[in-house]
């Protein structure tokens, strides 16, 4: 699983491919999804060895280890948390964070909030299937009301969560939505997303072959899908992105529903600057103690 | 002269009784004494009352004592609110304002006969000598100076210098409040002599910390770049030491949005090569417990603090108990041994996060140091400590010919792999809880399952053989022993000298390391012993029964435990020893003489 440092552009998407053969039902959504991540890392360009890739449990989030780079496939829910110290420990790393929306937004759901108001520069994709898939077919955050899956036999009770709506609501800096039905628009919105300066969150359309309904299908997407270029919309505009992102569950909108012009500073790039400012007032290491003298 | 001087003040929120406590420990500090103090407020959060209690010897003191020999209630109400913490016996000299109007045989303590009780026009004073009843507290200090003669020069200087700030009228005024408590001690002589000798000659100035500061400061000596956590009380300080200090040495603390995101964003940091860690208490440990798991079996070092506090759930959050050693050892599902270990006093905290640290990093495993209440907020001088003593471990990292054919997770002969980080080229991993191979890649055989476990499990046993990390005090073959871990430790050792004194042959053992349970240590000190106790802060007696799991503890070893916010006393363990003792001399037909 390991990868060879080589020049920037010879990283190829078949470089960022492991060995290891996906346990995705065939025709899974997901088979899509990470060549799109391949073909977006190979744009970027960084060597594998420099990108860390966490996920949390849950189909999609077997996806670290079908890359090249260091991947952690961790607990349920905690990829986020797990990213961002990965991230502050060493910012010069690529991180990407990548799970279901059950992951995302059930169980991980408090912590979506505030990696986007600390701003930490992450790619956070979510594999939005409106099921449990894993477990197999239960109810998700995001299956729709009347919803009717092994848990809610009688039709879902409740409402879906707005996953765009969420994020844009939290202040995310970059916001859009894709499928494996437009694999290039896909690739393209990854790499547009792991190239902006700060936290980035795409949310991907990727059925769930076995568990899903046929309207939430590939075939379905390409005849339903409509890209937000094609509408003219204009990413700096919140008000817009917040009003198309609204019609989530209704309308499948590809592409970049937000970019702010004006990106805030990150975490780490404050905590560089902490450090420069804080470095010449540290006592030495063997001293430390001097800092309980009484006085 | 007595060993040791015991003071106990209590008053309003704002008549600044903590506040001069905190003048009194520097000061004392300062001329080399020891000392150590705690806090105790009201229910309220801010603003209600408080108190504090010192204990100050020209010797080491290893815990902060029982009754007090000195109490100083600016009123009655405040004071008898802390009567637990503000113990008032026979020995005590009792003072007090007198503008409570009541006579010293009058004073409102049931059933208690103090040696003598003392008015004294604490407010008057203050408003004549300072012209404000806001230098109630340096009148007092003045009068603790009068009477027992410590820390006067190193006090002056101190007053001098907080109230510098303030402008020189303040400075004047108080020190106008100070010698006019000194005076008016000379012209009132106490008839109790409660004085204690000098620090010895040539004591140079104490260190002067809590238990948080100082785990926070051992942390960055032992290389800690990351920390992230949650404020709770009793840990809080550890983090908010390591937001002013950590990003001086490029290191990052985060408050994490939960106690999850905290120990998840330090399992980030430590895959990402950084010595890195959380603090908590009770119901965070709780919530980490999953993390922690995660740690365990992507065999990733971190260091997780839990400050104990009285429990389960929010249980009693200000006080001390020694009742999570069950979670530490064994909240975890799966088979998992996690390294705790224990430190014993404010000094002690120094050694044990270091230690932490290095067998984290060495043996790639989340290790949890169990502190409480008690050792983390009390203020404790210190001897000062010789960094170059303490060695660092880092984590083994691949070689370049490891590197050319890297397996993260290979079964060596020690267990432990080497362990690459993200930007290390040819180091490409896949971390994971679920189980996996030795090359990282999934799995769900049972063989392999099987395997791993025996690797994850071998690799912590030469932690066993760790020696160093228990103390052992008093006669090697005596055939009564105590057993005592954490804050209860030093009253413990306190026990032992007392009993000591009385010809009593006993001897104490310490564990710093509480799990794995090193079975040889403790056979090997139960070998010479007849009855004995284990002495903890907790209702079932923690240490006691996790030892029963894994050794045959001898059957006169029995657990000697209370709830936590019950003081242990020397003084009650000496007479539960000297009880047994003596149900052992019958038994053995010995005589146990009082030695010459």
């Amino acid at each position: 699983m390991s990868s060879v440092p080589r020049p920037l552009e010879e990283y190829k998407a078949a470089d960022y491919k492991s060995d290891l053969k996906p346990i995705w039902c065939p025709g899974c959504g997901d088979f899509g999804v990470v060549q799109a991540i391949y073909r977006a890392l190979s744009a970027v360009g960084r060597p594998p060895h420099e990108i860390a890739f966490v996920s949390g449990i849950g189909c999609s989030s077997r996806i670290p280890g079908y890359t090249t780079a260091y991947g952690f496939n961790s607990v349920h829910g905690r990829a986020l948390p797990i990213a961002q110290g990965i991230k502050l420990a060493n910012p010069g790393l690529l991180v990407l964070v990548a799970g279901g929306d059950g992951d995302g937004f059930s169980i991980g759901g408090g912590h979506v909030a505030h990696a986007i108001r600390r701003n930490v520069d992450l790619t956070y994709i979510v594999m939005d299937n409106q099921i449990y898939g894993l477990t197999k077919g239960q109810l998700s955050p995001t299956s729709a009301r009347g919803a009717r899956t092994v848990t809610s036999g009688f039709g879902s009770m409740e409402d879906p969560v707005n996953p765009l709506l969420y994020v844009l609501g939290y202040g995310a800096g970059f916001v859009a939505q894709g499928t494996p039905a437009d694999m290039g628009a896909l690739a393209a919105v990854i790499e547009e997303g792991i190239r902006f300066p700060g936290f980035a969150f795409i949310n991907i359309q990727s059925p769930c072959v076995t568990y899903g309904e046929a309207h939430q299908q590939l075939k379905a997407h390409k005849t339903d899908m409509r890209s937000l270029a094609s509408m003219q919309h204009d990413p700096a505009d919140l008000m817009k992105a917040m009003d198309l992102a609204r019609e989530y569950g209704r309308s499948l909108y590809t592409g970049v529903f937000y970019r702010n012009p004006q990106p805030g500073p990150t975490f780490e790039s404050e905590a560089r600057h902490r450090h420069e400012t804080l470095r010449s007032s540290a006592l030495p290491k063997e001293k430390i103690l001097d800092l309980f003298l009484p006085h | 002269m007595g060993s040791s001087l015991i003071i106990g003040m209590a008053g309003a929120g704002g008549d600044g009784i903590v506040s001069a406590g905190e003048s009194l420990i520097t000061a004392i500090a300062l001329d080399g004494y020891h000392g150590i103090m705690t806090k105790s407020f009201g229910s309220q959060i801010r603003g209600g009352e408080s108190s504090c209690r010192l204990r100050i010897s020209p010797r080491p003191v290893l815990h902060p004592g029982g009754t007090l020999d000195v109490a100083v209630a600016l009123n009655w109400e405040d004071f008898l609110r802390f009567g637990a913490e503000l113990t008032v016996g026979g020995h005590t000299v009792v003072i007090y304002e007198s503008k409570t109007g009541v006579a010293p045989d009058q004073i409102p303590l049931a059933g208690v006969r103090p040696a003598e009780a003392v008015p004294v026009p604490i407010t008057d004073m203050a408003k004549e000598f300072a012209g404000t009843d806001r230098a109630k507290n340096t009148v007092v200090l003045g009068l603790l100076v009068g009477w027992f003669g410590i820390a006067r020069e190193s006090l002056l200087a101190g007053i001098r210098k907080k109230f510098a700030k303030k402008g020189t009228d303040l400075v004047a005024s108080n020190e106008r409040a100070f010698s006019g408590g000194i005076e008016y001690a000379a012209a009132h002589p106490l008839r109790s002599d409660l004085r204690i000798d000098p620090p010895e000659p040539g004591a140079s100035a104490k260190l002067l910390t809590d238990g948080n500061d100082m785990c926070g400061a051992a942390a960055l000596f032992a290389g800690c770049e990351f920390m992230s956590g949650y404020p709770i009380t009793p840990s809080t300080e550890i983090m908010q030491f390591l937001s002013r200090e950590m990003w001086r040495y490029g290191g990052t603390v985060l408050q994490a949005e939960d106690e999850i995101a905290g120990i998840g964003a330090v399992v980030g940091a430590s895959f990402a090569g950084k010595k890195a860690m959380t603090a908590t208490s009770g119901p965070g440990m709780s919530l980490k417990t999953e993390i922690l798991g995660l740690a365990t079996i992507a065999e990733l070092p971190l260091v997780c603090v839990n400050v104990q506090r009285g429990g389960p759930s929010t249980g009693i959050p200000t006080k001390s108990e020694q009742a999570d050693l069950f979670q530490a050892a064994f909240s975890a599902h799966g088979d998992v041994v996690r390294p705790v270990l224990a430190p014993v006093s404010v000094a002690d905290t120094f050694g044990v996060t270091v230690e932490a640290f290095n067998i984290a990093e060495e043996f790639q495993t989340p290790v949890i140091v169990l502190s409480d209440q008690e050792i983390a907020q009390r203020k404790e001088t210190v001897d000062p400590i010789d960094t170059s003593r303490f060695h660092l471990v880092e984590r083994r990292r691949p070689s370049e010919v490891e590197l050319e054919s890297y397996v993260r997770f290979r079964i060596t002969e020690s267990g432990i792999s080497p362990i690459s980080h993200p930007g290390m080229p040819l180091g490409n991993y896949l971390a994971s809880g679920i189980e996996h191979n030795e090359k990282g890649a999934p799995t769900a055989s049972g063989e392999v399952h099987s395997r791993m476990n025996e690797k994850r499990l071998r690799k912590i046993e030469p932690l066993k053989r760790r020696r160093d990390l228990f103390v052992r005090e008093g006669d090697a073959a005596a055939p009564f022993a105590l057993v005592s871990w954490g804050s209860v430790a030093g009253v413990a050792r306190e026990a032992l000298d007392i009993a000591g004194r009385e010809g009593l042959r006993l001897k104490l053992l310490v564990p710093k390391l509480l799990y794995p349970v090193a079975e040889e240590v403790y056979r090997d000190f139960f070998a010479s012993v007849r009855r004995g106790f284990v002495v903890e802060q907790s209702h079932q007696g923690q240490l006691y029964r996790v030892l029963r799991m894994f050794l045959e503890v001898p059957r006169g070893i029995e657990p000697f435990c209370k709830s936590g916010s019950n003081p242990i006393t020397p003084a009650e363990i000496v007479e539960k020893v000297r009880g047994v003792a003596l149900a052992l001399q019958r038994e053995r037909g010995q005589h146990l003489q009082p030695q010459e």
